[in-house]
């Protein structure tokens, strides 16, 4: 094992692993035979152990791998899902080194000539790519294409220094020699690396040019491709089209949960947190259906995240099954704030909010949150909004009015009520709530306002004692008596 | 093993910085003078205080309005669940959590997930003007809920009714008072000079957790 490796290749085991990361499809695919067919549907690109085990090739049309194991499995090839895969390798292989390849779908090559505890980090990448679903296996090697041969036989791990013989004994076709050179070359008794390697080289280049002396090279490890850096895109988004639609609930909750989880790990590799989830949902009929989720508190925890996703879908009621979902998120950098002695903000504001719309959908959403008063005098004019994240009851100043009078309390719509009046004055009230002979009467007092527009209003009030001892608020307004309130 | 010196000049300076704050493990401060002082500092956290106030004028309202004033004043964040959508702000109170409910049960239903939220550690439930039909519905197995979602959050949770219903409250206070129409013109001090607050039953600490 050398002591400072050079070069890093991690590589999705296949596009199969995606499929069969949960405990239950690998249970159920580690008996039966599957195999994933070209985007058209037509041709068998992948397969399963057990589908190899039935005889099904690589290229086989579907007639031909049914015929060979009817109880096959089938699965068309997702070419959008696989992107975002390879995006989240990207972004995962960033987070141990900035200087990475996007070498080929499924494989992405580091140059960690510069990193520290290389065992360690690479461990912890293949963990988290596990985590998500991905099993993955890494190699590393003094250029790339030794660790690209390297990560091929790897399990999951393989450290390769340059004398090693270990890749001596892998057969050609793991250079991905083109068809012709390779049947030139078994037709020489010419079946592994090593035997290419031990070939002399200006012999091979003479007589297969330069893609036989490229190959030779690379079965040497003398490959001097310089590695192309790029940097990930910053874009966090999982989707995916079912193949088959859906009209319940759960395979789709199952789904974002499993898409929550990646993209988590994904923000956890940037040191990001999620802020806003956007959910995309294409419905049989075409509908689309698009809802944005603000996170009050950024958070990377899976189970906040999917008790707010599902909080909304469970409300959503759709015209048509599911064909596809989309699911977006936009990072945000960490908040920092600290908890005082003895003020503070919320504790946990996530679960604050949650209750808010918990409430909001008991009570309605006009019925919770901080009462504020609207500029008019015209009585019980108020609006309710619901308080911001970073609510807290810190240095907040309320306006000091003379506190003069007993508080109200309202009747929400006023009660409509019959009052006679002697002299103007209100001397008994019939209603259904409080009925007898006034024995005290304050009023009346007068209130108007918006007298410019079709808005005007009018209200003449009176404060009133009855015969059960509680003092109501009359208010009478376009000839309209109502008992609007009670002094407590 | 006592306190170090340091520590205790330090407790000492936070209790003379922050006066309001003395004995917070105990009791949730209402910053209401007259209710702290008859409670021996504010109401019992992890427990249900209830305040009856059997006559229909008697400054039920006016305590509700103090006490929401006297937490904003201590910069307190409070959660009002209105049984019958019945307060009337009178000044800003923008820490102030309305839940305006219009049935008994949907109150209920609103306590329920504001105690369980516990972010905020003062709440009160006002049942003043819901009608007894319906709170005579309300089995006693709620309020025991209650008390020990309160005990478990360490929050506190007031209800202010005309009888007494709340059969798991640590402490009974009964403001019996009946107030004039001149009192719609006099000042709230005033007023409340003439509250009789009273403790009409208040259960000992275990017996109130086995209760």
């Amino acid at each position: 094992m050398s002591s400072r490796q050079l070069s890093l290749n991690v590589m999705l085991e296949d596009r199969w692993s995606d499929l069969v990361s949960s405990p239950v499809f690998e249970e159920t695919f580690a008996n039966i035979p599957a195999a994933l067919l070209d985007q058209n549907g037509i041709h068998v690109i992948e397969l399963n152990p057990p589908a190899e085990r039935a005889g099904i090739r690589p290229g086989s049309s579907t007639s031909q791998a049914i015929a060979r194991a009817p109880e096959l499995v089938l699965h068309t090839r997702a070419l959008l899902h696989e992107q975002h895969l390879q995006t989240t390798l990207l972004q995962l292989a960033y987070s141990y080194s900035p200087f990475i390849e996007n070498s080929a779908p499924g494989i992405c090559t580091l140059d960690v000539k510069k990193t520290r505890n290389q065992q360690s980090g690479v461990r912890k990448l293949l963990t988290q790519l596990r985590a998500i679903g991905l099993k993955a296996q890494a190699g590393t090697g003094p250029n790339p294409e030794i660790a690209l041969q390297a990560a091929k036989i790897a399990d999951p791990i393989l450290e390769i220094s340059h004398d090693c013989n270990l890749l001596q004994s892998l057969s050609l076709e793991s250079l991905g020699p083109s068809p012709f050179l390779l049947d030139i070359l078994k037709s020489w008794g010419v079946h592994t690396l090593g035997a290419l390697a031990r070939l002399p080289r200006d012999e091979i280049g003479q007589r297969l040019g330069l893609e036989g002396l490229s190959l030779w090279e690379r079965a040497a490890g003398r490959s001097t491709k310089a590695l192309q850096f790029v940097q990930p895109s910053e874009t966090f988004e999982e989707s995916i089209d079912f193949e088959q639609r859906l009209e319940t609930l759960e395979p789709l909750l199952f789904i974002l949960r499993r898409f929550l989880e990646r993209l988590s790990l994904r923000t956890e590799a940037v040191y990001l947190l999620i802020a806003e989830l956007h959910l995309n949902l294409i419905l049989e009929n075409g509908e689309k259906i698009g809802r944005s989720l603000q996170i009050p508190a950024p958070t990377r925890d899976v189970d906040i995240l999917y008790g707010i996703a599902v909080q909304y879908l469970e409300t959503l009621q759709t015209t048509a099954p599911v064909i596809s979902f989309h699911l977006e998120i936009k990072p945000s950098k960490p908040h920092g704030h600290q908890f005082d002695l003895f003020q503070g903000k919320l504790r946990d504001p996530n679960r604050f909010f949650h209750t808010l719309a918990r409430l909001a959908a008991l009570v309605g959403t006009e019925q919770v949150g901080i009462p504020q008063p609207i500029n008019t005098h015209r009585p019980d004019s108020l609006q309710i909004q619901m308080p911001e994240f970073d609510w807290s009851w810190h240095g907040v100043q309320t306006k000091r009015r003379p506190k003069v009078g007993p508080g109200l309390r309202r009747y929400r719509p006023g009660i409509i009520a019959n009052v006679e009046l002697i002299d103007d004055k209100p001397v008994s009230v019939q209603s259904s709530l409080i009925a007898g002979k006034i024995l005290e009467v304050r009023g009346p007092w007068n209130l108007s306002g918006n007298w410019w527009d079709h808005t005007r209003w009018e209200i003449r009030e009176w404060d009133v004692v009855l015969e059960n001892g509680g003092i109501y608020r009359l208010a009478q307004s376009l000839g309209q008596w109502e008992v609007v309130g009670v002094y407590d | 093993m006592s306190a170090s010196p340091k520590i205790i000049e330090l407790r000492k300076i936070l209790a003379e910085r922050f006066p309001q704050e003395k004995g917070t493990h105990l009791f949730t401060p209402t910053g209401w003078p007259p209710l702290d002082s008859l409670l021996g500092g504010g109401l019992p956290k992890g427990s249900i205080t209830q305040l009856i106030v059997p006559n229909i004028s008697a400054g039920g309202a006016i305590i509700l309005h103090e006490i929401i004033e006297a937490m904003h004043k201590h910069s307190q964040c409070v959660a009002l669940i209105d049984g019958k959508n019945s307060f009337e702000p009178s000044i800003d109170y923008p820490l102030l959590l309305w839940i305006r409910c219009h049935t008994a049960t949907q109150a209920l239903k609103a306590t329920d997930l504001v105690l369980r939220d516990s972010n905020l550690p003062f709440n009160i439930l006002d049942f003043k003007q819901n009608p007894d039909i319906e709170l005579r519905k309300i089995p006693g197995t709620t309020w025991y809920r209650f008390q020990r979602i309160t005990e478990e959050n360490k929050s506190t949770l007031l209800t202010i009714t005309r009888h007494p219903i709340v059969s798991s409250a640590q402490i009974n206070i009964s403001l019996t008072h009946q107030l004039l129409i001149d009192d719609l013109t006099s000042f709230r001090s005033e007023i409340v000079k003439h509250f009789s607050l009273e403790i009409i039953r208040r259960r000992s600490q275990l017996k109130y957790r086995y209760a």
